[in-house]
């Protein structure tokens, strides 16, 4: 072997070192920034109250953007979680009641979810379909099933108990709360350290390398989109269960959105191969801490969705850096 | 004798600290040709993007005509009349001939409308001036890509240039088009452009170029008249070391016959091909681009989907209908354009290297990161991969580290059967030996290779057996000992089957 010399071998810069460093945690230090000022502005803020109430709020969200974490990071979408979370929570209310088993109910939501996340991830891969148009469609005849199914109203439980499920709490959190962290660990621990998460990585980042890579791209694809669908199920059992009811037409409107938003604030290429799930969860709580100042600050809730539309552009310009 | 257009004196630039001109000179006369060479990190493109006036000199003069220039902006360097064409070319797929020429200098009407008359005429008076049969309303997106460097090249007469700096333009280019634009750029020069080509195809440089200048670790290693050198001495100017004697291929006993592939055919890109390779071999496969090669290959493990045809593997059928069932069977592919097929460039040196192998260090479902990292090492020391730091992304490495990675990932993987397509595209000419080297070590340990490449002096380098390919056919299988570049070529332009 000939020796060659050395130059342009992969090396650490001091700068590129300071980068990376700012990449990798720039989230987490604005959401440390942000409760700071939160904390500075309201006294109220830094009140255990208060801050449970912002986990309550966000599990729901939270959850959801976990499943759209791995679907982006994979080089897809999904629009559909929020209408999914409508139809799939109806379907369970409806079993619940008729059987009257809440264990019944709760699969029924989750396995419903988990369907319309494997339709959309065979729309993407035998059909070739586009996952935005995909993932559009579904969200359109999601919703268009559920208003039909419940002629425009809403599903309401009927079974004792069910209610108990996202209003309980131990040690005076809700069990939203539990979950929610339970699930960022276990997704955490997926994408880190399975050959999963690596694969998704892969194919968010080049499609083509990873298939000649021996990567079964299409089953990967799958399994994402229906493991989304499964989070979305979970989401839509505290949703319904929240308020012992689903509204065909107004339960998680927008909540496409609002997951879209946090996993972009939380540092996630929106066309997939590079981001976290801890960049999500700060994501996500940057968005409750937000919503929270600006109810405990008497600010419109009109202005809420103009606040949310400048951190996530002041989000995307700051990550620009790179 | 000609005259001296440009002249670059003790030419020094360092960036943090690492010097990447070292008092370099550099003369361009008036209407030549001037190869600039010099290995990836030589210097070429620093020294070239001072001139276009994308970095200033730290130290060192630069006299244009004779007369003492500053260039501190890439405006400046324009307005002296020197164009950098660079290696992505800048054009716009959905827009005319024309228009692309004037994009940004748009020719205006005095009621403020695009004078579109005017622009196709001036378009017509360049197009004449480089000789070549081009409509100036044609879609860009629809021409050859050697047109697509006329036009490049058309912009930079608009602006009045008389140097012209082409970066690797020939890299994605066939034969063919090579020639076409040569021919361009032979015009150019007799009327009195100057032009500096910078180019890792020492053959073109030998056949096309007037003068050269090598450099080689920020230093000028030699510089003289193209017809006072060969190959070889360009060669060495580069890497610094004598490579004449450097014996690629050793004679080996091959084994049994690892793969049969009949009857093979996908569309019109490739039909009925049939071959055998034998465990050691070095089979290589060669054709004009469009022969349909790559494609072959590509339905062999199984990316492109193939109509007919039978693979058998250790004398079993394969059924391989994705890359993951021909890996099963122990077929990798080190796929062609390694930017855009082969790296994950978001993943670090060490991720890319397990991809297809994970399955082997999974406990209870968990990557077990320390096995894998071991294994990395392991390869590294084998097939001298230099790369510090494993957890850097892998576009920190050079082409040639690159495309060692990819093939340790193969070998991770366990495959015994490794289809090398393009191998050395993009590798500068010490790593490629290398590259060479390591083929031939790993075939003489039983591994067999396809080797892919549509230069045939390195297909000659490696192979125990050429197989030529045109349009989509075979016409030829040749031993070693038949093969030479002559025969080949008569093959790959269909003149004899």
């Amino acid at each position: 072997m000939q020796p060659v010399q050395s130059h342009d071998i992969g090396t650490r810069k001091p700068a590129m070192q300071l980068q990376r460093l700012w990449e990798k945690y720039s989230v987490g230090i604005a959401f440390v920034i942000l409760i700071v000022i939160a904390a500075v502005i309201n006294e109220n803020f830094f009140t255990s109250g208060n801050l449970i109430n912002i986990l309550r709020q966000v599990s729901i969200i939270g959850i959801i953007a976990l499943g759209q974490t791995i679907v982006i990071l994979l080089g897809g979408f999904d629009l559909s979680v929020g209408a999914s979370l409508a139809l799939s929570g109806a379907m369970g209310i409806t079993v619940m009641n008729q059987t009257g088993s809440i264990t019944l109910g709760v699969l029924t939501t989750i396995l419903c979810a988990m369907a319309i996340g494997a339709i959309n991830g065979s729309m993407v891969t035998k059909g070739k379909i586009a996952p935005f148009i995909a993932t559009l469609g579904m969200m359109a005849s999601a919703r268009s099933i559920g208003l039909y199914y419940s002629d425009g109203g809403s599903q309401t439980g009927k079974v004792e108990g069910f209610a108990e499920l996202a209003n309980g709490e131990i040690l005076g959190i809700s069990y939203p709360v539990y979950l929610f962290f339970l699930i960022t660990v276990l997704i955490y621990l997926l994408m880190k350290k399975t050959r999963f998460g690596r694969y998704v990585y892969a194919i968010g980042s080049n499609e083509k390398a990873s298939l000649l890579s021996a990567i079964p791209v299409n089953r990967i694809k799958m399994l994402a989109y229906t493991l989304c669908g499964m989070l979305v199920g979970a989401a839509a059992v505290i949703e319904s269960s929240r308020l012992n009811s689903i509204s065909s037409s107004s339960s998680g409107i927008s909540y496409e959105l609002d997951a879209i938003a946090a996993v972009v604030i939380g540092g996630t290429r929106l066309s997939g191969g590079k981001g976290s799930i801890w960049g999500t969860l700060f994501g996500v709580l940057i968005l409750g801490v937000l919503n929270n100042m600006i109810n405990l600050m008497n600010v419109s809730p009109y202005l809420q969705g103009l606040v949310k539309g400048c951190i996530i552009i002041i989000a995307v310009l700051l990550q620009k850096k790179e | 004798m000609n005259r001296i257009r440009l002249e670059m004196k003790g030419i020094h630039k360092a960036f943090s600290g690492v010097h990447a001109l070292k008092g370099v000179d550099f003369t361009l006369q008036e209407g030549e040709i001037h190869a600039l060479l010099g290995e990836n990190g030589a210097g070429k493109s620093t020294l070239m993007n001072i001139l276009g006036g994308v970095f200033q000199a730290d130290a060192g003069d630069i006299l244009l005509g004779g007369a003492k220039v500053q260039i501190m902006s890439p405006q400046d360097s324009k307005s002296l009349g020197i164009s950098f064409i660079h290696q992505e070319l800048n054009l716009i797929p959905d827009l005319t001939v024309y228009e692309n020429l004037f994009l940004g200098s748009e020719i205006i009407t005095r009621y403020r409308t695009v004078d579109t008359k005017r622009m196709i005429e001036e378009a017509e008076r360049i197009i004449d001036m480089v000789g070549v049969q081009l409509d100036p309303k044609a879609l860009v997106g629809d021409l050859d890509s050697s047109l697509k460097q006329v036009i490049e090249i058309g912009k930079a007469l608009l602006q009045e240039s008389n140097v012209i700096i082409m970066d690797e333009p020939t890299t994605s280019l066939t034969d063919k088009e090579i020639d076409s634009i040569f021919q361009v750029i032979r015009t150019l020069r007799d009327k009195g452009v100057s032009i500096i080509f910078i180019s890792h195809k020492l053959k073109e440089v030998i056949q096309f170029c007037d003068r050269y200048t090598v450099l080689r670790d920020g230093e000028l290693s030699s510089t003289g008249c193209i017809r006072d050198t060969d190959e070889e001495r360009l060669a060495q100017a580069m890497v610094g070391k004598d490579l004449s004697h450097q014996q690629v291929y050793r004679r080996r006993t091959l084994g049994q016959v690892v793969l049969e592939v009949k009857g093979l055919s996908s569309g019109h890109v490739c039909r009925e091909v049939a071959f055998a390779l034998r465990k050691g071999e070095v089979l290589g496969i060669t054709g004009l681009s469009g022969a349909g090669h790559s494609e072959m290959v590509e339905c062999l493990i199984g990316y492109r989907k193939k109509e007919a045809g039978m693979i058998r593997v250790h004398g079993k059928e394969a059924y391989i209908r994705h890359p993951k069932q021909a890996l099963a069977s122990g077929v990798g592919l080190v796929p062609k354009n390694r930017k855009e097929n082969a790296i994950i460039k978001d993943l670090s040196i060490l991720e890319n290297f397990s991809l297809p192998s994970l399955g082997k260090f999974l406990r209870a479902g968990m990557i077990r990161n320390q096995l894998e990292r071991q294994r990395y090492l392991a390869h590294k020391s084998q097939i001298n991969i230099k790369a510090n730091d494993p957890s850097l992304p892998i576009t920190s490495l050079s082409g040639g580290n690159q495309q060692k990675v990819i093939l340790a990932k193969w070998l991770e993987a366990d495959a015994d059967i490794i289809v090398l397509d393009n191998p050395t595209q993009g590798v500068d000419v010490g790593a490629k030996n290398e590259i060479y080297q390591l083929i031939m070590k790993l075939a003489g340990e039983g591994k067999s290779f396809i080797v892919l490449s549509s230069e045939i002096p390195e297909i000659l380098k490696l192979c125990d057996r050429v197989i030529v390919m045109y349009q989509g056919e075979m016409t030829a299988c040749l031993e070693r000992e038949e093969a030479t570049e002559g025969r080949i070529m008569m093959y790959a332009t269909g003149a004899k089957s």
